[in-house]
């Protein structure tokens, strides 16, 4: 669970997120989503502790994220973001396991994990000795999920996961992962800015625009009772919705 | 990352055995960078080695500052000096007239002076002979006449207030067009009729030789330059008595005869040295002269001391205070600003300046070459983690990884190229720099260098100028192979 109570933050004297209040439950999936620069990116990152509110609090099950436990918070959250951030200097092994050997869990356990991940996000495993730039975009993100799910978290923010990837790979992945948050049944915040997606993985959806919450609910309530003209004019802005009744 | 370091240090212990086998003997003579001071100070090591206190020869250590102050420091015992240096540059606010009055002032500040050498080098200008009866001149009051003569002075002479700002005011002459040159290089211009007059001292080997006319010092501006050793005054009565020894046995002839069998004939110093002992006082000295190899290897070895030590050191300073840089930005504003003046100080300045506290030799030559590669590996760590996409930092902390963790795993990976590029650059410029270090006494291939241009011997200047060239060819490829080893390909 994460809850924002009355968060705000300001990058150097422009406020991106001006009073945020939510809660994002355990094993659901919850949407953000707006236009760029709305601060749905900023709520991720305040939740990880790399950046501070300015206002207000957040807390990661239950514990209010400060400076002196923001490392032990970050061991039960898993982040991924759109480029990845996969370490090229370190083999897709290495960059999975660096949490892990940090903390110095125990050999065994590790070399167990890392054929589950594998699996779980439908990986060979002759990618482990290989560097990210061996990898396409697709599976550099499979991997990316693998490293946030290391340390089986209790938590997992995706910010724009899927982004960068060309439609195809993008479709693929969307089924799959969608799967897969149904089967772990983790508190998920995905990061998107398109609304397809948003209701394609997401029961609870939450619209930001302009650094506040402008409506929040399912996709069918977006559509059936608009909060006001920007919503409406947000949801004519997307095109193509498919089938969502998953 | 590490094992740069390592290496670095491996090499700098390396040459750990340098330090030790300079063990000082009872008395250490030292000499300035100009042939008569290197004979006088070979002769007095050669006759107080012969008479059993045993003396070593610190050889071209500088000019009067870098003598002057090694010898109060107790770096050098001794050293040939001039009354007329002593007087204008030491005590240059004191009005010592008689040689009594200045004996009196140097036991004042504990210094011994032996009796005069028997000859007065004094300054001179000197022209090409053919120049000056073109134009008629004889004397130094003569120049007045001519403002269009190019001048062109050593460096110390420009300076000096008994050198050229002293005789212009004295003879007002109204020349502007004045460059400084090293004093060897001024024969040469001469001769070559690049400047028309130059300073001169009155036993160089060259007048003769270049065929040219020293003025006449027509208003007695110039004073006495007598030749003697000076000494801590703590040094041995039994070296004050040997020294004492040599007085009034060089007259100005001699002396320009022995400047002239070492310079233009190329003899070493101490076979000219060695033979006058032998005519004037029947001793039978000893000279030690390497090989050509074993010159090279001893050059190689104090060469590579000074680089791997003062690199090694600046590693160690440098990335850490560039990894705080990076951390703290009103830090790195501080660090960066002292750096670069620290960068502009002129080399030679620097090391001028570090002899009152760490004498001459190794010390000053490995703090100086410290200080320069501070600047190049300090901007280059920095940069090299500034240049991190903001992605892998953050992804980085929000592994939950310690700073240090992140800083080791990561950060310094990424930013490995970049240093190892900034270390790369330091050890390659203080392997040309480190030739400066033959100025202070601490060796390296700046001395052949330095002897070379001094004695015009192109062999001798290529015997040091050669193996620098080789060292940072060798660097390039070592720190080239580094980077291929530990940089992956990104």
């Amino acid at each position: 669970m994460i809850e924002f109570d009355d968060v705000a933050h300001q990058y150097e004297h422009v406020a991106s997120v001006r009073g945020v209040t939510l809660q994002v439950r355990d094993a659901t999936t919850t949407a953000l989503i707006g236009p760029s620069g709305c601060g749905k990116s900023t709520l991720l990152k305040l939740a990880v502790g790399l950046i501070w509110p300015s206002r207000g609090t957040v807390s990661v099950e239950g514990e209010v994220v400060t400076p002196a436990n923001v490392r032990g918070i970050r061991h039960r959250i898993g982040y991924v973001i759109q480029s990845g951030g996969l370490f090229p200097h370190l083999t897709i092994a290495d960059n999975v396991t660096l949490a892990a050997r940090h903390l110095r869990r125990d050999r065994d356990w590790i070399a167990r994990r890392v054929p589950e991940l594998l699996e779980l996000v439908q990986l060979p495993p002759d990618v482990l000795a290989r560097y990210p730039i061996d990898l396409s975009g697709g599976q550099r993100q499979r991997v990316s999920l693998m490293r946030a799910l290391m340390l089986d978290p209790d938590v997992l923010l995706l910010d724009e996961p899927l982004g960068a990837l060309d439609p195809m790979v993008r479709h693929g992945l969307q089924e799959e992962l969608r799967k897969l948050f149904a089967s772990l049944r983790k508190c998920v915040l995905l990061v998107t800015h398109d609304l397809a997606e948003a209701a394609f993985f997401s029961e609870h959806i939450v619209l930001m625009r302009e650094g506040l919450i402008v409506q929040q609910g399912s996709y069918r309530d977006l559509i059936d009772r608009p909060a006001d003209d920007f919503v409406r004019a947000f949801l004519r802005a997307q095109r193509a919705i498919p089938d969502t009744d998953a | 990352m590490r094992s740069a370091l390592l290496i670095a240090l491996a090499l700098a212990a390396s040459s750990l055995p340098l330090q030790a086998q300079a063990q000082p003997p009872q008395i250490v003579i030292g000499s300035k960078v100009f042939t008569e001071s290197v004979v006088l100070g070979e002769l007095a090591t050669q006759m107080l080695d012969a008479s059993g206190v045993g003396a070593v020869h610190r050889r071209e250590l500088g000019g009067t500052t870098v003598l002057w102050s090694a010898m109060l420091r107790g770096d050098v015992d001794c050293y040939p000096e001039y009354t007329g240096t002593l007087r204008t540059e030491i005590f240059a606010n004191e009005s010592l007239p008689s040689d009594a009055a200045l004996r009196a002032k140097l036991a004042e500040r504990r210094v011994w002076a032996s009796p005069s050498l028997g000859f007065n080098n004094t300054y001179v200008l000197g022209m090409r002979k053919d120049v000056a009866q073109q134009h008629s001149i004889a004397r130094i009051s003569d120049l007045a006449a001519h403002p269009d003569l190019r001048l062109g002075f050593s460096n110390e002479f420009i300076d000096r207030a008994d050198g050229w700002r002293g005789v212009r005011a004295a003879y007002a002459l109204p020349q502007t067009n004045v460059s400084g040159m090293a004093h060897d290089l001024a024969y040469r211009a001469l001769a070559a009729g690049s400047i028309d007059v130059t300073d001169l001292y009155s036993t160089d080997a060259e007048i003769a030789y270049y065929d040219l006319l020293a003025l006449v010092d027509d208003r007695k501006f110039f004073p006495t330059y007598d030749a003697l050793f000076v000494c801590r005054a703590q040094v041995a009565d039994r070296a004050k008595q040997v020294l004492s020894r040599l007085e009034g046995s060089i007259d100005a002839a001699t002396m320009a005869r022995l400047n002239a069998r070492a310079k233009l004939e190329g003899v070493p110093e101490s076979q000219v040295a060695q033979q006058f002992a032998r005519e004037r006082f029947g001793e039978h000295t000893t000279v030690s002269d390497e090989t050509r190899a074993q010159r090279i290897w001893h050059r190689t070895r104090e060469h590579l001391g000074m680089v791997a030590f003062s690199l090694g050191a600046a590693i160690l300073i440098a990335l850490p205070l560039g990894v705080l840089a990076f951390r703290r930005p009103a830090f790195a504003k501080v660090t960066f600003a002292i750096a670069d003046v620290l960068q502009t100080i002129p080399a030679l300045a620097l090391l001028v300046f570090l002899i009152p506290w760490l004498g001459i030799g190794y010390a000053p030559a490995i703090v100086a070459l410290f200080l320069y590669s501070l600047l190049p590996i300090l901007r280059n760590t920095h940069a090299g983690l500034a240049d991190i996409p903001r992605d892998l930092r953050e992804s980085a902390a929000a592994l939950g990884l310690s700073a240090a963790a992140q800083l080791r795993h990561v950060e310094l990976p990424l930013a490995a190229r970049s240093i190892l590029a900034g270390i790369k650059t330091a050890a390659v410029i203080k392997i040309g720099t480190a030739t400066l270090g033959a100025l202070i006494g601490a060796g390296g291939y700046g001395q052949p260098i330095l002897t070379g241009i001094r004695l015009d011997d192109v062999g001798l200047i290529l015997e040091g100028a050669i193996p620098a060239a080789v060292l940072a060819l060798i660097a390039q490829a070592l720190f080239g192979s580094l980077e291929r080893r530990w940089v992956k390909a990104h």
